[in-house]
């Protein structure tokens, strides 16, 4: 580690500078980067959108978006970001039979929130159906191509520390409750009849002949705006005004109120019209509000559920608060009214940039709530002798006792005594943090997870069959995954001596990245060593290449007999594998055995779609799932006190948010935890 | 420890939906662990860091070590009592960052005062000017700039008079705890922590105060949740394992 960062600051002059680099190398060392670097942008959020886009976006964004990235993606900044552009590009130009699956956009204001967090998990889970109905219907589907394609999908949720989410360990996402969507069109039923919606539900044009004074042709979208935004907006472009009118209204009305009056004149409906500049609440009387609009204006409109207020922007500009005490229990859907033959307007619901800045609006709200938090006092209370460090001090050491991380434990046990010797200068001070007690099975458990961590599954089973034999029993599933992973780990071996036994021959492209070297090296420790052993082999290999290539010729059969033995070897635990559990019904299972199986296809198969399968990191959730289990079978709580502080903290804020309330604003993972 | 552990469902017979909302939320260790270790770096527990890393195969960041080290020897000069040193070595690390905050550099200067007229009242008769003369030279300028500063100093000259004695007020018996120290030695580190990289905080404090503040305003918007939501963490003998009302306000 020393060795490393001294090699790294030599070489590369100011190493740790400039914090963009942090972002274009392998993501996991950068994960602590913003404890070393003071302008990294590598809090870079994952790219949901498009498989293409995961790796490639990730430096872009970080780059073009510098300060508007460390607080949510693309939040903040007047231009969408490149990432999340990837969001647009789907909604247009689809086929009308596919078009709710593939239309889905995240509106700006709401990415990276839990909400739309949400929606995507649906969406996605949607597509997964779609998928294996296509796959289960169609008679010539070769397995291969449908589990690749099946990666790609899981690979959209990407974790920026590569390790969590892995199509094998990861259980699917769990939607408890159906999850209201967000307005994406007018509603093709929900609108006056000789009204023409247009353009796949984006524009909404009156068709019928002129109204009197008191009627009006409206539409309403086809979802209400929901609560759980905390702030919901969106915007209208009048596209032509009709003959010799401008009785257009925006706003929003409750499902029940009729289409045939303009909305505000109406209970229940809320409108910002263009003839007058006037708002109408429920009402036929206006108050004044703001100025006149026409052709060609872009009109916003937005609800704050958490202050039950609403507002309007015209061309970008914010308007004030038009209407207060919104009642919180009703559903209002956004609604355009409007008169005179030909009117026309077109809807943006987050398809498309917003003209106002609401990103920033929804940043600043976001902002205020997240410094009442920072100002909440943790106030010790008297009658304890617990203080806030204290209390993290055992939330800590619990987590790694109850975890197994024995060695850590004692670390972390000795270095607090010694920070409570030297605080306590007289020597009676209570010292807070006693030394959790080892027990046997602490150190069992982590034995085990050594193993799984080493990649020796073969270990690990001996061991909890040795010391736990009713845990495997017990959690088949658990069986099942260490079953898989240890199958990965054979294929991950082969691989390994194969790269042996055929180097790869170092092309041209190789010397030309050592001579970017000074461009690329401080991106990561790991890429600059392989980059240095590049340079020593041109270096000192040239000459004696032929020497070498002699020399290990022994050596090269001897692997090369391993590696045909291995191969043999993995075959048949896979064709094992697949008996034991080729009969399952579980979907998840089903999936797993053909992801892994397809892993054998390819020949070198860290270079193939399936790469990510490979992954070390794979093993952690195998581990922690396995160790987890063993707690349970012991008696114990699953969970450590940390955990359940998250688990309480993520069902208090979700809580809070149901309504439109502050917790709509914060997503805890997201916030606190990346 | 062990016994600290209760099983959340074995003590109530029906379980409280909100409970079962919490159970259903399950958080990933890879990400636990993270902020796991992210405290130990950020609280400076350095050793504990490099044995986290090899057993929850985490990767320390390389050049961290460095930085920690010299935040770890800060905090046990603060600790200790050893400002000057404290100061200097911050100073070391990044010579603005008492520049630019005088809260700060006023709060540090005014340990080392009250170190001083600890070590010139040790005995009835020992000589106080020291103390007195590093009172006019360092502490009294800053103080006359800012009115809580002023209070601050005035209250810990106050210290001369009535030490050295057994009943001190409450108030002047808190500048000698250890706790004041402790608690610059923390605004020392997020200072440190904040000047280089923009999270000042460890990020299980921010979960703790975000869990904190969404009870309260859950509880005060009426929202059904059981009447105390245990973490199951004992924290001493004597504190019969319930923290969670203490982090209530």
């Amino acid at each position: 580690m020393f060795r490393r960062s001294s090699y790294a600051s030599v070489a590369a002059g100011n190493a740790a500078g400039s914090g963009q680099q942090q972002n274009s190398g392998p993501t996991r060392s950068g994960a602590f980067s913003h404890l070393v670097n003071s302008s990294t942008g590598s809090q870079t959020s994952p790219v949901f959108y498009s498989n293409q886009a995961r790796q490639h976006a990730r430096p872009i964004d970080a780059d073009g978006h510098h300060n508007s990235m460390s607080t949510s993606w693309g939040r903040g900044g007047p231009l969408p970001s490149y990432g999340s552009q990837a969001g647009y590009l789907n909604s247009y130009g689809v086929g009308a039979q596919d078009g709710t699956a593939s239309s889905f956009f995240v509106p700006s204001y709401l990415r990276g929130s839990k909400y739309a967090e949400k929606l995507e998990e649906v969406h996605r889970a949607r597509l997964a159906t779609q998928r294996d109905y296509r796959s289960n219907h169609s008679s010539n589907a070769g397995s291969l191509s449908t589990s690749s394609s099946s990666v790609n999908l899981h690979k959209m949720a990407p974790s920026y520390r590569g390790m969590t989410h892995d199509i094998i360990e990861r259980a699917p996402p769990f939607v408890d409750e159906p999850i209201a969507p967000w307005p994406t069109r007018w509603s093709d039923l929900d609108k006056y009849q000789q009204l023409e919606v247009e353009d796949g539900g984006r524009q909404a044009k009156y068709a019928g002949s002129q109204k009197s004074h008191d009627e009006a042709a409206s539409v309403r979208a086809d979802s209400p705006m929901p609560r759980q935004c905390g702030i919901y907006y969106y915007e209208v472009t009048v596209v032509s005004k009709g003959k010799d009118g401008r009785m257009i209204g925006v706003g929003f009305s409750g499902p029940k109120v009729p289409l045939t009056r303009i909305p505000g004149w109406e209970p229940e409906s809320y409108a910002y019209h263009g003839d007058d500049g006037q708002s109408f609440s429920n009402t036929t009387s206006g108050k004044p509000y703001g100025p006149k609009f026409s052709t060609l204006d872009v009109i916003g409109c937005g609800i704050n559920f958490r202050t039950g207020t609403a507002f309007f922007t015209k061309n970008g500009v914010y308007l004030g608060t038009a209407f207060r005490d919104l009642k919180t229990d009703r559903q209002y859907y956004p609604t355009v009214g409007m008169k005179k033959p030909g009117e026309t307007l077109r809807a943006n619901f987050g398809q498309e940039p917003f003209s106002y800045d609401i990103d920033a609006m929804v940043a600043a709200e976001k902002a205020a709530i997240m410094a009442d938090i920072s100002n909440i006092a943790i106030r010790p209370n008297p009658s304890r002798i617990t203080d806030e460090k204290t209390f993290l001090h055992a939330l800590v050491g619990q987590y790694l006792a109850h975890d197994g991380y024995v060695e850590t434990a004692r670390a972390f046990g000795e270095e607090v005594n010694d920070e409570a010797r030297a605080l306590a200068n007289d020597g009676d001070v209570d010292v807070g943090y006693t030394e959790a007690e080892e027990d046997v099975d602490a150190i069992n458990r982590q034995k085990i997870r050594a193993a799984i961590l080493e990649g020796d599954i073969d270990k690990a089973l001996k061991h909890t069959n040795a010391y736990y034999p009713s845990v495997l029993r017990d959690n088949e599933n658990i069986y099942f995954k260490l079953r898989c992973r240890k199958f990965i780990e054979m294929i991950r071996r082969c691989n390994e001596l194969n790269a042996q036994c055929h180097p790869p021959t170092p092309p041209s492209k190789r010397s030309t990245a050592s001579n970017g070297f000074s461009n690329s090296a401080n991106t990561d420790d790991y890429d600059f060593e392989m980059e240095l052993d590049e340079q020593l082999g041109v270096h000192n290999g040239a000459p004696q290449l032929n020497i070498d290539s002699m020399d290990t010729e022994d050596e090269l059969e001897d692997k090369e007999a391993k590696l045909s033995e291995l191969t043999d070897e993995t075959i048949r635990y896979g064709q094992d594998l697949k008996k034991e559990f080729a009969h399952d019904p579980r979907r998840e299972v089903k999936r797993a055995l053909e992801d892994t199986f397809a892993l054998i296809a390819y020949e070198t198969a860290s270079n193939s779609p399936l790469a990510s399968l490979l992954e070390t990191g794979g093993r952690v959730p195998v581990a922690e799932e396995l160790n987890s289990a063993i707690l349970v079978s012991l008696g114990k709580s699953s969970s450590a006190a940390l955990e359940r502080l998250y688990q309480q903290t993520e069902a208090l804020v979700s809580e809070l948010a149901e309504d439109g309330g502050p917790g709509s604003f914060i997503n805890v993972r997201r916030d606190i935890l990346l | 420890m062990s016994s600290s552990t209760v099983s959340v469902s074995a003590a109530t017979p029906t379980q409280h939906p909100f409970q079962m909302k919490i159970d259903m939320i399950k958080p990933s260790k890879a990400e636990i662990n993270f902020v796991v270790m992210d405290y130990l770096i950020s609280e400076g527990y350095p050793r504990a860091a490099q044995k986290f890393a090899k057993e929850a195969n985490l990767q320390l960041p390389y050049d961290q070590q460095d930085g920690i080290h010299s935040r770890v020897e800060i905090r046990n000069a603060i600790h200790a009592g050893d400002i000057d040193t404290a100061i200097n070595k911050i100073n070391d690390m990044n010579p603005q960052i008492l520049d630019t905050d005088p809260a700060l550099h006023f709060a540090l200067l005014r340990l080392q005062l009250i170190e001083l007229i600890r070590t010139c009242t040790a005995t009835a008769n020992a000589d106080i000017t020291p103390a007195l003369n590093f009172a006019s030279a360092q502490l009294a300028p800053r103080a006359a700039t800012n009115s809580g500063f002023l209070k601050d100093l005035e209250l810990t000259m106050s210290l001369l008079i009535f030490l050295p004695s057994e009943n001190l007020q409450p108030q002047l018996d808190e500048l000698l705890k250890p706790g004041l120290r402790r608690s610059v030695a923390d605004r020392v580190n997020e200072a440190l922590l904040l000047s280089s990289n923009k999270r000042g905080e460890a990020r299980v404090r921010q979960l703790v105060r975000m869990r904190a503040w969404a009870e309260e305003t859950a509880r005060h918007q009426g929202k059904d949740l059981p009447p105390a939501l245990p973490l199951g963490l004992q924290v001493s003998p004597g504190a019969d394992g319930v923290m969670d009302d203490a982090m209530v306000p």
